[in-house]
Formats: structure tokens, sequence, C-alpha cells
């Protein structure tokens, strides 16, 4: 894209573009850290990622602040209000990226002295990882407005949706196995459910990316394989 | 032919059903010569009927020259030239035969500059209509009264219609020359940058008038604002060197330009 007549219009475009990017940074490293307390039940490092998350909610906040501002002195116009438009989004999805990151964060703390249950903690962990692979992908596509990485990692959060399902499953079968593990597992099921609605919102910028590119919404529905909300795991007959 | 086609057909598909729009002012193939310089090259382009079409694009791009051939004021210089058709309602306008005041009476134009005559309020408004009709006093002056209050401009003028056009506000001048315009019950009115010498509040209410003109008439309006362009209008086109660049409806063109000149040119890029 060339530049602008006036200079300044850019610097205010490129400020908007560099805080996206710094937002991104600090969600990636939350969400990556947060898994990583949750497999080491490393209170410390989780006490780290609650802290962080102010600093994403003022970056938040800032951006709103300078769209709204670049709209009022500049009125954009197609591609530039796109841009400007997508600033809010995108940064209202890592504000929430960071909250869900902080949520998991906060029950690590919670369950660091109670049952352990390893295997379905590396579940959790697992898909973790996976929508970290989905965050950086969709914040490079958003840097260079690619808008077929973008489909791509769209398509893909089904594959996470499936996994929470089956997760939600085996959860739902450790805690009728033996009462004492429902404290522990409820807490580990708010965490996927947690790292599912990650991967939910970086569809949601994925749906932003394509938007930017092309000034049409993605149209069609997403292909979902989240199946917990219509799971029913029946108790062995007493 | 180097202009871009222009979709019509697809531009109509966008419009609601009832609202699809008659062409009322059709241009083919039109090109016009400044003695040797070619200032509209090959422009093919549709007016509808009662929508506002905003003509935008640098300054020398053609855009008032297309308006002035609409009502021929170019024929007031014999180096000037027009080729092709311009059909308003299927009769060619270029025709030699066409009676020129008749033309200029249905297809209005503002300039600029507001034009008050140096004369009264009253015979500024009437001026025009003397010109093609013989009316009684009592139907003139109905007839000054609904053009000015269409105008927006009645309350402000009812009690000194007596007075000068000249001693009005730049604002209350280009509403006078608007009801001048329309008292003469045009077909299609031409706005050429009629609030670029105007203060927001005056540009404001020409604004309005000429969304409530819609209703009636079929407007085209050369702007160098963007934003008035965005907010007044229903169909964009932008020109450039003498060229249609892009046509479409206005919202498409302001968000998904097609054009990469168009969009820097909206967007305030362009080198």
């Amino acid at each position: 894209m060339s530049e602008h007549i006036v200079s300044s219009y850019d610097k205010d475009l490129q400020n908007l573009r560099r805080s996206i990017a710094e937002m991104g940074g600090i969600a990636e490293k939350m969400v990556a850290d947060s898994g990583q307390a949750l497999l080491r039940r490393d209170a410390a490092l989780a006490q780290a990622v609650i802290a962080v998350d102010s600093r994403l909610d003022g970056l938040q906040r800032e951006i709103e602040e300078k769209a709204i501002l670049l709209i009022a002195r500049r009125q954009p116009l197609a591609v530039d209000l796109r841009e400007t438009i997508s600033a809010i989004r995108v940064s209202g999805d890592l504000e929430r990226i960071g909250d869900l990151a902080k949520n998991v964060a906060k029950r690590v703390v919670a369950i660091s002295d109670q049952v352990q249950l390893q295997k379905i903690v590396v579940g959790v962990e697992h898909m973790n990882e996976l929508v970290q692979a989905q965050l950086k992908d969709v914040l490079d596509a958003y840097a260079t407005q690619d808008t077929v990485a973008a489909l791509d990692v769209w398509a893909r959060d089904g594959g996470i949706d499936a996994l929470y399902t089956s997760l939600f499953r085996e959860l739902l079968t450790y805690m009728m196995e033996d009462p004492r593990n429902i404290t522990f597992c409820t807490h580990l099921l708010f965490c996927a459910k947690n790292v599912e609605r990650i991967g939910d919102h970086t569809t949601n910028i994925a749906e932003t990316i394509h938007y930017l590119a092309t000034g049409e919404p993605l149209g069609s529905e997403r292909p979902k394989n989240d199946a917990s909300n219509y799971t029913v795991v029946n108790p062995p007959s007493a | 032919m180097s202009a871009s086609p222009i979709r019509t057909q697809s531009i109509i598909g966008h419009m609601d059903a009832d609202d699809r729009a008659r062409v009322r002012l059709a241009v083919k193939d039109l090109n016009f010569y400044y003695n040797t310089f070619h200032g509209l090259k090959n422009v093919n382009l549709n007016f509808y009927d009662r929508q506002v079409t905003a003509l935008i694009g640098p300054s020398g791009c053609g855009k008032s020259t297309l308006l002035r051939t609409f009502n021929r004021i170019y024929s007031l210089y014999p180096e000037q030239r027009a080729e092709g058709q311009i059909l308003l309602d299927g009769r060619n306008i270029l025709d030699p035969s066409i009676d020129l005041n008749e033309l200029r009476s249905r297809i209005g134009m503002v300039f600029q500059k507001p034009t008050p005559f140096p004369m009264s309020i009253y015979d500024n408004v009437a001026f025009g209509l003397r010109l093609i009709e013989r009316l009684p006093k009592a139907d003139m002056d109905e007839r000054v009264e609904s053009a000015l209050r269409r105008s927006a401009l009645w309350d402000e003028v009812k009690d000194k219609l007596k007075q000068s056009g000249m001693g009005l506000s730049g604002g209350q001048q280009q509403r006078l020359c608007i009801a001048r315009t329309i008292a003469q019950k045009p077909e299609v009115i031409l706005f050429d940058e009629p609030t670029s010498a105007l203060d927001p509040i005056s540009t404001g209410k020409i604004e309005e008038l000429i969304e409530q003109l819609r209703g009636e008439f079929t407007i085209a309006i050369v702007t160098h604002n963007m934003q008035q362009a965005a907010r007044i209008s229903q169909f964009t086109t932008f020109m450039y060197l003498g060229e249609v660049v892009e046509f479409g409806p206005t919202e498409r063109i302001f968000m998904t330009p097609e054009k990469k000149r168009t969009q820097d040119y909206i967007t305030g890029r362009f080198g």
C-alpha cells in the first residue's frame, strides 16, 4: 500500500499496528505460561500471568482511544476505515484471550494442592498448545494481512472443539469414579473451557482479517465440533 | 476504448426491487475536446431517476466538464465540442436541433460560487420562469413561494422579497440559486461543488436540501469533499484524466473500491 499524502496519517495507522502486535505478544505469552503453570502446578508462574493481564487491558483501552481519535481526525475510508475498525475488534479479542488465560492461572493457584491426575492435565495442556499455534498463526496472518493463512486458522478450530468434547467426557468419567476428584476435575473442566474459548477468539480474529483484506464478512458458518453441550455420561448402574 | 466497462446490470442488482431506479440520463461514448485537448474520453455513465450521483476525482479530471456537457453550456465557446450521445429520456441532447432554452429548464445547474442576479429575491426566482412561461401574478407568486419553501429559504426571506438577492449570506444566496433552478421544474439538477464556498452550517443546510430534493429530481453533484459524497449520494463515479475509472453504489465505492486508483484517491494516497 502506497503512503498517504499526509504522513502523520501513516504514523497513526502504524501506531495502531504496533500496539496490536504488542498486545498479541503479551497474549501469546500469557496463554503459553498459563499452560505451563497448569502442567507443573506452578503457582508462582500463575501469579505472574495474573499480574500481567492489567498491561493487556491498558493496551486495549489505548488502542480503542487511538482508533476513535483517528476516526474523528481523519475520517478514514475504504482500507483505512477497515483497518481502524479491525484494530478495535482484534484488540477486544486479545483482551478477552488475556482474561481467559488469567482465569486458567487463577485456577492453577486454587488446585495446586489438590489430587493430581496428570494424564488429564496433559490433555488440557495439549489443547492449550494447539490453541497457542492457532494464536501465533492468526497474529502472523494479521500482520501480513494473509487471508489464506487466516482462513486456515478459522477452519482448524474445529479440531480444538472436538478435543474439548472428548476432554469433557473424560473429566465427567473421573468425577463419577471418585467424588474426591470433583474439585480438581471441575477446575480443570473450566480450564479446558477457557482454552476452547481462546480458540474461538482466534477464529474471530481470523474473520476480522478476512474483512480487513476483502471488505466482506466471512459468510458461511464455521465448522464446529464442540458437542459438549449435548454430551451426557451415564453413571455405572448401582 | 480505454475507459473501464461500467457494469450497470450488477449495480441495479444491488438495489431493492421497489427501489429499482430507471435511467434518466445516459451518457454513451462521450468525448469532449477543448480545441485539441481531449477532456473526456469515451465516457459511459448512467444517472438514475431520483438518485444522487456524486462525481469525484482530482482537479482537472473532467468532472465539471462532464456536468457542463449536460446543459451544453460549452456551446457558448466555439472551440469546444462534444462527440457521442447524452440521452435524456432517450433523446440525444447533443443533437443540434435541441432547443437550448428548453434543455436548460429541464436540466438546471447550481455553481460553486452563488450566482444571484443583481435584482430582488423575488425576481431572482421569477427570472428564469419568465423566460419559459407567461404566468398571472398570483400564479407567479405561488411558484416563487413554493420554490423558496422547497429550498428551505422561505422563512428567512418571506418578509424581504423585494430586497436585493445580493444582500443575503453566502449560504442563503446558494439556496436562492437552488430556488431559481427548481422553480423551472427541471428533471435533472447539476450541482458543481455547491458547498465549497460555504461554512459548515450552510453546508449542512444544502446537504439536507439535496436529500429532500432527491425525492423529485435526478441529481448529479461534483464535490471535492469525500465525506460529502459518502453522505449524500447513492451512486459515486470516480474520474481520472478524463476517464471514468469506477462507478458503483456509494457504500461500495467508499468501503471496498475495486480499482486501486479509486482506493488511493479516496484514502488520500494520491501520489
